[in-house]
């Protein structure tokens, strides 16, 4: 699965951090989801969804071999 | 209380259990009394005496100081921490058994090619496993943190 919220942050003006807070998880997670090496939760997919005011499949689409 | 809110309520009651968590803070006092005790535990070495009692109790302080550690709450304790705590879990599970059932084994075999005489079949003791358990636990979280 890859996702484009990098671009959404730089859309949104949030950095790593600011973006953390808003969704109750650490930078850390935000960086790892970024770089594909965390595939988050719906809950949390939901949270940015919402935050975004965008649907999930805007920014989080499945590869072929998923 | 009919049958589905007895089993809802038992749900609730397995979830809190597995969910449990120390706050933050005792990691700290975990690493502290670790210290403290391994080198207590390490200069009973050099020192004259019969220790065997305190050394039996500073190992099970290990492992209790080792346990506050191992439960305590990272600063942030969100989802991609709690699948890393998971993986690590797994793997130290994994890793102890694997240990428990060879490391005897090898012990033998190289008794058996330095010492052939002295050579017998010993398990391992309850310290040893729980704290390889433990340690491997932690490298492994530690590790995957750092690389995530």
């Amino acid at each position: 699965m890859k996702n484009t919220l990098k671009v959404e942050r730089a859309i949104n003006n949030f950095t790593q951090e600011e973006l953390a807070k808003k969704i109750g998880v650490s930078r850390q997670t935000i960086n790892s989801i970024e770089t594909n090496r965390y595939v988050p939760s719906t809950l949390l997919a939901l949270k940015l969804s919402k935050l975004f005011n965008k649907p999930v499949n805007d920014f989080f689409t499945l590869e072929e071999e998923d | 209380m009919n049958l589905k809110t007895i089993s809802e309520c038992e749900d609730r009651k397995i979830q809190k259990y597995l969910n449990f968590r120390l706050p933050h803070q005792y990691k700290k006092i975990g690493w502290i009394g670790f210290v403290l005790s391994f080198v207590i535990l390490i200069s009973t070495k050099f020192f004259d005496g019969n220790y065997s009692v305190l050394v039996e109790i500073l190992k099970r302080l290990l492992l209790v100081f080792l346990l506050l550690v191992v439960l305590s709450k990272e600063k942030v304790e969100d989802e991609m921490i709690k699948s890393i705590r998971s993986q690590a879990f797994t793997f130290a599970f994994i890793g102890a058994v694997a240990y428990t059932l060879l490391q005897p084994v090898i012990n033998l075999i190289v008794a058996l090619i330095v010492k052939p005489e002295k050579a017998i079949f010993k398990d391992l003791g309850d310290f040893q496993i729980l704290w390889f358990m433990m340690i491997i636990y932690l490298v492994v979280f530690m590790k995957l943190k750092k690389r995530a």
